[in-house]
């Protein structure tokens, strides 16, 4: 069980940001969590979920984001705190409801958490949430420490109640994935609280401008609030040469920043911590008091902005400013924050040199790393099903010969775009876009479109996004191949099960969702195979692709490797028979270092042949299938 | 001239070849290695080698190829002809066994010579192309005189047998013999020159080339395509094409025999064909095709004539017809002479057909432009 539930008040524990938004939800007494798994966002609810049981709560793997937010929104209506979960591209997704639930309103105190991931770590996109706030006018709050987190979080389910919205909490990798001192405060003692909705209200969002007037008078009052509120703090000298605005992540990095260049006692620090609506009064004051003002934030100038628009309406009362941050490009527009980027703004401003390593280091090192670690393309694990699909499915578009590509989704398996997937994956984005495409493109056969499309989709995004577009191409009579990549997981973001998979968050065994029965009754023509068997495989796309008629869904399934791997031996010893192996020779020239790219093969220079490597092979005897020459030796383990 | 490219391996064979609508699909590159394989009837490269020299592009008919070369090494130089190649003599023969005959394209020729060759222990196993309904071919291995038989009929499409031997070899067959289209017998040649020094052996298991006559192949999605809108339920048994001033392909159902113009035909031809320089598949043993007699196609095609050009072609002739397998009959007046008129017509026009390619008359792609033989024909 998470230690997040310890009932120890007053005691410190060094905790994940995650796990700290994790805690101060039971702190708060939430009840139903919800969330689609989203790095970084992904081990608030899996916190949660290990401890649902003794903790009395409701804990759930919802199949979207919008739904996590909708069955989120239903427990707050019967007077249940709720949170739900989600990184940056989950609220795109679940925006659709927030923008009527904002109208709406809610009950019991309800919490939508959205993780960004600046840099794009584990992201198909680098996107700044904040906006979301303003658009649906509700309050934001960004926590800048893991104590903050558990306290913000804590407090936004009281504010919520209080102001009878939803309210919007923002992390960034680094807080959610940071870990810092949090000492705990107590936790409630169950009220056995009878969930209940009140029939005779309708919660909807009609009148619908009366409700939206409302929005808007709601944030004069979240102003009043948050000008009080302990999250936005000041540091620094009574007029400060400078300033600087920030929030999140930036404020350890600003003062960071400050206390190497040793301007502590010329630049103050205002901490933002309630980010929309800006406590007005507050930053005008600060205003005032200082002529130049630096905006350090992550992904967007969110802050920049509205704290400009302010200084427009208080133009008379603070006097002219200058202003730096990403539009004056003393802050870079993309990427991660961190204590060099403030480092440098403020030399900029100030004319100060500072060096905290020689200008070579970044060369030096990259040079001794190019010496120590082994050139690595990113790439599937070794005994991944996908890459097998991916070498069938290149196969059969090679025969088909009529320049066939793919296109794809979010999962592991958007490796493909990469050496991994031998480039196959052309285009794709968002959760099932790649369903959405191929049905588009299977419809351009009028046009003299003739190239085969293949919809690359993994098994837990068929549930999230990708059933609609299928039905869509059924619906439509669109000429598309959907391979759905059936590794019985939510892979990418650590094995969380979904409905295919029998078991739910909450660890309850479930009747698994057939997804070739789902797929049949849309009316696809489906077929089954283990990408494993590569030749069935490879035959059974070139069939899909051969039939010009409708959509063509071929489920490659097995279970991914990290899980089997946990659960089963090796099946198979490997290794490379010398004797037999002719390396780069005319017949071979690497094929399976060179094209099939297993991390489990190497390439020894000195012999000129393929081997092992005993450390990592799982085993999974594939290599064995695909050397020409039959110099990879699989034997059976018993 | 040698071509300009470097790159004697895969790069260089999609340059000069592949991209350059020269590729017959004739296999000689297929099975090899992982990378090149053929698909309905379509030449394929499955994945990229880096490899700047390869046995794909030193076997490729539509590589350079030094034909001199070739005749100096294979074959005796001094019964070599400018017009039909290697020659020995030109013979017109049909299968005595009539159950051949009958499941023949025309004589029977080929059939029983292999089937002569498979008892005599000549060869082990025999190279030949299958269809199944659907006229797309493929090379199989016979071994049995009977599994000869139900492949006898003609393609139109090209079988790329080549990739059946390389295959076959490999597989520890020893003694191999090939049916061979011109492109075929040409790529079939270039290896038994074993132009890299390599450990590979297997063309040592090459016993028996039979080439056949062919003026060109027809690709296959458009043939189907054709045959389709034309057939309907018809069910079709086989194809023919007539003497040329017939000027039709000839397509047998179980209905009869349904004609189609040869101008609908020939959109159908494979490009690469065009550029093809050799109508009687020089560098076989014996080549086999139809024959022309003067009674009309109804008689002539229950006949072959046959070239032979080297001593194990001759040796199995006359074994064929010591033996009474083969029934032989007088060449007609002035057949020869029409056979050598129309090989150099088929020269002819490839050479024009490759100097408009490359856009330079000294310039003929695969060809050598110095070769004796061509010098004389391009005058």
């Amino acid at each position: 069980m998470s230690i997040i539930a310890l009932d120890a008040p007053g005691k410190e524990l060094l905790l994940m940001g995650n796990e700290a938004i994790a805690r101060g939800a039971l702190e708060a007494g939430v009840k139903v969590c919800t969330a689609y798994p989203g790095t970084p966002s992904t081990d608030i609810i899996e916190n949660l979920a290990s401890v649902a049981k003794p903790m009395g709560l409701y804990v759930e793997w919802s199949i979207n984001e919008k739904v996590a937010l909708e069955v989120a929104s239903a427990a707050s209506f019967s007077g249940l705190r709720a949170l739900c979960a989600m990184k940056q591209n989950g609220l795109n997704v679940a925006s659709d409801y927030l923008l009527s639930l904002n109208l709406i309103g809610i009950e019991a105190g309800l919490l939508l958490v959205t993780c960004d991931d600046p840099s794009a770590h584990s992201s198909s996109t680098e996107q700044d949430s904040r906006p979301f706030a303003k658009l649906a006018d509700l309050p934001l709050l960004e926590p800048s420490t893991s104590q903050e987190a558990k306290e913000m979080t804590k407090w936004a389910f009281a504010l919520s109640e209080e102001m009878g919205i939803v309210c919007l909490m923002r992390g960034v990798t680094r807080t959610s994935h940071a870990r810092g001192n949090v000492t705990l405060g107590p936790l409630p003692s169950p009220d056995g609280r009878k969930a209940w909705f009140d029939k005779t209200r309708q919660r909807n969002t009609h009148p619908v401008y009366q409700k939206h007037d409302q929005l808007h008078r709601n944030l004069i009052r979240l102003e009043e609030i948050f000008a009080a509120s302990p999250f936005n703090q000041y540091i620094g000298p009574e007029r400060p040469k400078a300033l600087i605005i920030t929030c999140g992540s930036g404020w350890l990095y600003s003062q960071e920043a400050l206390e190497l260049l040793g301007l502590e006692d010329a630049v103050g620090v205002l901490k933002i911590g309630t980010t929309w609506p800006l406590p007005t009064t507050m930053i005008i004051e600060k205003l005032e008091k200082t002529p130049k003002v630096l905006f350090v934030e992550e992904v967007d100038s969110f802050l920049e902005g509205n704290v400009k628009e302010l200084a427009a309406d208080f133009s008379g009362q603070i006097g002219p400013k200058t202003f730096f941050g990403k539009r004056s490009q003393h802050i870079p527009f993309f990427g991660e924050m961190n204590a060099d980027r403030v480092i440098d703004a403020l030399g900029k401003i100030f004319q100060v040199r500072y060096q905290a390593r020689s200008p070579r280091y970044e060369a030096q090192a990259a040079e001794v790393a190019e010496k120590m670690l082994p050139s690595r393309a990113l790439g599937f694990c070794p005994g991944c099903p996908h890459r097998a699909s991916y070498w069938s499915i290149k196969n059969a578009l090679q025969l088909d010969n009529r320049q066939g590509f793919a296109t794809y989704d979010i999962g592991c398996y958007a490796l493909g775009r990469g050496p991994a997937g031998y480039y196959l994956l052309k285009t794709g984005g968002a959760m099932g876009t790649g369903t959405g495409l191929a049905s588009g493109f299977g419809k351009l056969a009028s046009f003299g479109f003739d190239q085969p499309v293949v919809a690359m989709c993994g098994d837990s995004t068929f549930f999230h996004a990708a059933m609609p577009p299928l039905v869509n191409a059924c619906y439509n009579k669109s000429n598309l191949v959907m391979v759905i990549l059936d590794n019985s997981t939510t892979a990418m973001t650590g094995f969380q099960p979904h409905p295919g998979v029998g078991r739910n968050a909450m660890g309850e065994e479930v009747a698994p969702v057939d997804i070739e029965a789902v797929c049949r009754s849309f009316g696809a023509k489906v077929s089954v195979t283990d990408p494993f068997d590569l030749e069935g495989t490879k035959q059974k796309m070139l069939q899909a692709l051969e039939d010009p008629v409708g959509a063509k869904v071929v489920i490659m399934r097995r279970q991914c490797q990290m899980l089997k791997g946990k659960e089963e031996k090796l099946p198979y010893q490997v290794r490379v028979n010398p004797e037999i192996c002719i390396g780069d020779d005319c017949g071979c020239d690497r094929l399976c270092t060179r094209v099939f790219k297993c991390p489990g093969l190497m390439w020894d220079k000195k012999l000129a042949q393929a081997r092992i490597d005993e450390v990592i092979c799982v085993g999974c005897g594939v290599c064995a299938d695909i050397c020409p020459e039959k110099a990879i030796i699989k034997e059976e383990i018993r | 001239m040698e071509i300009k490219s470097q790159h004697k391996g895969q790069k260089g064979l999609r340059e000069k070849v592949l991209d350059a609508g020269l590729c017959t699909n004739c296999g000689a590159c297929t099975n090899l290695c992982p990378y090149h394989t053929s698909y309905q009837d379509n030449p394929i490269l499955i994945d990229t080698c880096d490899r700047e020299e390869g046995r794909c592009y030193a076997f490729c008919p539509r590589t350079y190829t030094d034909l001199q070369a070739l005749r100096q090494n294979l074959f005796n130089i001094d019964e070599f002809t400018p017009e039909l190649g290697p020659f020995k003599g030109l013979y017109m023969t049909r299968a005595a066994d009539p159950q051949v005959r009958r499941s023949a394209q025309h004589g029977g020729t080929v059939t029983t010579l292999l089937a002569l060759a498979l008892q005599e222990g000549l060869i082990d196993a025999a190279v030949v192309a299958e269809e199944g309904g659907t006229f797309l071919p493929a090379g199989v291995v016979a071994k049995t005189p009977s599994d000869l038989v139900r492949r006898a009929r003609s393609k139109f499409v090209v079988s790329p047998n080549v990739a059946t031997f390389n295959q076959a070899a490999k597989s520890g067959l020893e003694k191999i013999g090939v049916v061979a289209t011109p492109c075929q017998a040409l790529a079939l040649a270039k290896m038994r020159l074993k132009p890299l020094p390599s450990k590979d052996s297997n063309i040592d298991k090459l016993h028996l080339v039979i080439g056949l006559f062919c003026g060109w192949a027809l690709s296959w999605r458009e043939l189907k395509s054709l045959l389709q809108g034309k057939m309907g339920k018809n069910s079709i048994v086989g194809l023919d094409i007539p003497p040329s001033k017939h000027h039709s392909m000839e397509v047998h159902t179980q209905n009869g025999i349904i004609e189609i113009s040869l101008d609908e035909v020939l959109p159908s031809v494979r490009k690469a064909c065009q550029y093809c320089y050799d109508l009687t598949a020089e560098f076989s043993d014996v080549s086999v095709g139809s024959a022309r007699l003067p009674e009309g196609w109804e008689v002539a095609r229950g006949w072959n004539q046959v070239i032979v050009r080297t001593q194990m072609g001759q040796e199995l002739i006359a074994l064929a017809r010591s033996r009474g397998l083969l029934e032989f009959r007088d060449l007609p007046e002035g057949n020869w002479e029409k056979l050598q008129k129309a090989s150099v017509n088929k020269k002819r026009a490839a050479i024009q057909n490759l100097v408009q390619r490359s856009g330079s008359s000294k310039d003929l792609l695969y060809l050598d432009g110095q070769d004796p033989v061509l010098r004389t024909l391009m005058g």
